[in-house]
């Protein structure tokens, strides 16, 4: 899990995608025809033993949520807003780093002088700000300019099978591409690996560019598995397995397709469960409506507290959604599912 | 500053939240270096020997903040605070929970297709999420400790962020005092107080000021920093110096001698008004056995009782330098 904990670690806000496509571009090089498209999407021709019958395309969003400076106060204080769905809960009292390693924390009035009424509302994510400890506008300038972004600086923690991070959502689909790229695919494919996705404008670009028959979103969906939350209301389960989506926000998935994806994973001992709430969405969103229409399956890892500094996911289950992708690339190129 | 930026980093990334952690160990480290120290139960105290019986004390208390386990189920604990908590931050935030051995927690988020957007959940209406499942109850039980689990970092000029600066930084401004006196020849004695359970009362200060029985004494804490959203004339200004605090629980005498001692040796300094009660250890130290003639000195800090607090490490220093003089000056009759 070294290399899934290095990708956590890197800060790639959407937009500002370079640490983590300069860290790819590296680790696969050698192993595939890398281009990089006019958005900044990593577009990748894997080189397989065979060659495949159906064109198919596995895509992993390198962006994560963050916060971007909207304004400096005479101060010295950074207004924001946030990149991404961020929750005011999981910001307040947060600290921040910038992509120029500049650290900072989002403030908090403290408990002692909230009113009443205060402490049992969320504040308005407008009256918050970044204090990078800068005394007036002038110092806060040297450090960070308007438009630069920062993200969640919490570091990535192991315990058991269990990983706390931030980032989670997509590394882990990432790291699951990475994988299978690095251990001599059965059958060519596209690899696709994307900008913007949490700021909802993933992989459309990729998807006319590759034109695929199939495509295969790997993904980081919400869990809700924890204490006081009713079964229905769940989503999906830490620890049980990668998860399959007949519907999200954002897609009504292919029903043949996700019946087919959920029987061969039982047919491989590949743990899998299904999204039982429709919430959420990816880049399936855009991808199966590319040109003429493109078959799509999203394949994610459960995860809790998705968007926040703590994410939290199992090891295990990141595998389970590596070898399920692996699993649904051979299926699909070799032409057995159609 | 490095020196005293430093020690606060040890002092800050370690816990001490009713009796539970090693604060005190790392404190006392550092404090032996320039005095005798012994344990008084949870509490350190130092003492430097002077030229005559009047002793003056100095207190700052090194508990924080904390939470304490009051269920466990399914690896999920329910907590109540020890200490002022906003709820409000909880969501996502990571925890170190002190059971048979120390594991890592996270207070659970509750997603946004569950919750209404601006609704905020009591903290005994939280669970915090350990991973461990059934394994949690070996572990853990009710009544351990719970802290916040974040690190020092280094922000603009002198400021810093870190969890426990209310009152690691009143510890590091007594350890810096205690540095600066070491080796000279003092009119008094000095007594380094670094006293459990202000966070609960003061019971610490209250106590050891008991058996110390000092003629005098300084109390040393943290109050609040200027902030975009709250109003001036409730906070100090970080960088601004030490916050010498009027009040008419405080000795007027006491006030004025560290007011002379800022100004005459043009140590940074402004002043921190309240109308009574000043909610530190001085309230109790006041009023131990027949009266002890009282000031406080305070470090002005933003975001307070939250893992991400700030300060400027440059009013550590002033605080420590003030308290310098303050003790080199005495004239004991």
């Amino acid at each position: 899990m070294e290399q899934l904990k290095l990708l956590c670690e890197l800060n790639a806000p959407s937009g500002r995608e370079n640490a983590v496509r300069d860290y790819i571009i590296q680790q696969i090089k050698d192993k595939a025809e890398v281009k990089v498209d006019a958005l900044g999407n990593i577009i990748a021709f894997v080189k397989g033993k065979k060659r495949p019958d159906k064109k198919i395309m596995v895509d992993a969003h390198m962006d994560e949520v963050g916060f971007i400076v909207t304004y400096i106060t005479p101060e010295g204080m950074l207004k924001f807003t946030t990149v991404g769905g961020i929750n005011t809960s999981v910001m307040l009292a947060r600290k921040v780093e910038f992509l120029n390693g500049v650290k900072g924390v989002i403030s908090s009035k403290p408990v002692h002088m909230l009113t009443s009424l205060e402490k049992e509302k969320m504040p308005d994510e407008d009256a918050l700000y970044i204090d990078i400890g800068a005394e007036s506008k002038q110092e806060a300038e040297a450090m960070v300019s308007v438009g630069d972004c920062a993200v969640f600086s919490e570091s990535f923690e192991n315990s058991g099978n269990l990983i706390v991070s931030k980032a989670i959502d997509d590394r882990a689909g990432c790291w699951a591409i990475l994988d299978i790229i690095n251990s001599e695919p059965e059958y060519d494919f596209y690899a696709s690996f994307s900008v913007n996705e949490e700021v909802g404008a993933g992989a459309k670009t990729v998807a006319y560019l590759v034109e695929p028959d199939f495509a295969i979103v790997v993904e980081s969906t919400t869990a809700a598995d924890i204490a006081g939350v009713l079964d229905d209301k769940k989503v999906c389960c830490v620890g049980e397995g990668a998860v399959l989506s007949f519907m999200d926000r954002g897609t009504l998935y292919d029903k043949d397709l996700f019946d087919k994806s959920l029987a061969l994973a039982k047919e491989k001992g590949i743990k899998a469960q299904v999204k039982s709430f429709v919430a959420g969405g990816n880049n399936a969103a855009g991808i199966h409506q590319s040109r003429g229409g493109v078959r799509t399956v999203a394949v994610s890892v459960p995860c809790r507290y998705i968007h926040s500094a703590s994410s939290v996911a199992s090891v295990d289950d990141v595998k389970s959604v590596r070898n399920l992708t692996y699993q649904l690339i051979n299926k699909l190129a070799s032409g057995e599912m159609n | 500053m490095q020196g005293i930026k430093n020690i606060l980093k040890s002092l800050s990334e370690v816990d001490f939240i009713g009796g539970v952690g090693s604060a005190l160990n790392i404190a006392e480290g550092y404090l032996s270096q320039y005095c005798i120290t012994r344990r008084d139960g949870n509490n350190l105290i130092g003492t430097l020997k002077g030229n005559s019986d009047y002793t003056v004390l100095i207190d700052a208390h090194i508990d924080q903040i904390g939470m304490v386990v009051t269920s466990v189920n399914n690896g999920f604990l329910k907590v109540q605070a020890a200490g002022g908590i906003d709820s409000r931050m909880l969501a996502g935030m990571r925890v170190t929970i002190y059971g048979k051995k120390s594991v890592r927690g996270v207070f659970c988020s509750t997603p946004p297709h569950l919750s209404k957007s601006d609704s905020v959940l009591k903290i005994e209406d939280m669970y915090i999420d350990t991973g461990l499942g059934e394994k949690a109850e070996e572990i853990i039980s009710v009544g351990d400790r719970v802290g916040f689990g974040a690190e020092f970092s280094q922000l603009a000029g002198d400021k810093v962020t870190s969890r426990s600066l209310d009152n690691r930084a009143g510890c590091a401004a007594l350890i810096k005092c205690a540095e600066n006196l070491s080796g000279k020849n003092l009119p008094c004695n000095v007594v380094f107080l670094l006293s459990d359970a202000e966070e609960l009362g003061g019971i610490g200060a209250k106590t050891q000021c008991f058996s110390i029985n000092p003629d005098v004494a300084i109390a040393v804490d943290v109050s609040f920093g200027n902030a975009p959203d709250i109003a001036p004339d409730k906070t100090g200004v970080l960088g601004g110096g030490a916050m010498i605090g009027i009040s008419p629980l405080l000795s007027t005498t006491v006030t004025d001698d560290l007011k002379a001692v800022a100004r005459k040796n043009k140590i940074k300094h402004q002043f921190e008004v309240m109308g009574g009660k000043t909610s530190t250890n001085v309230d109790k130290i006041v009023e131990t056995k027949c009266g002890v003639p009282s000031g406080l000195l305070s470090i002005p800090l933003r975001n307070m009782h939250t893992p991400v607090e700030v300060i400027d490490v440059k009013d550590i220093d002033s605080v420590a330098q003030i308290l310098t003089e303050f003790v080199l000056t005495r004239e004991v009759k």
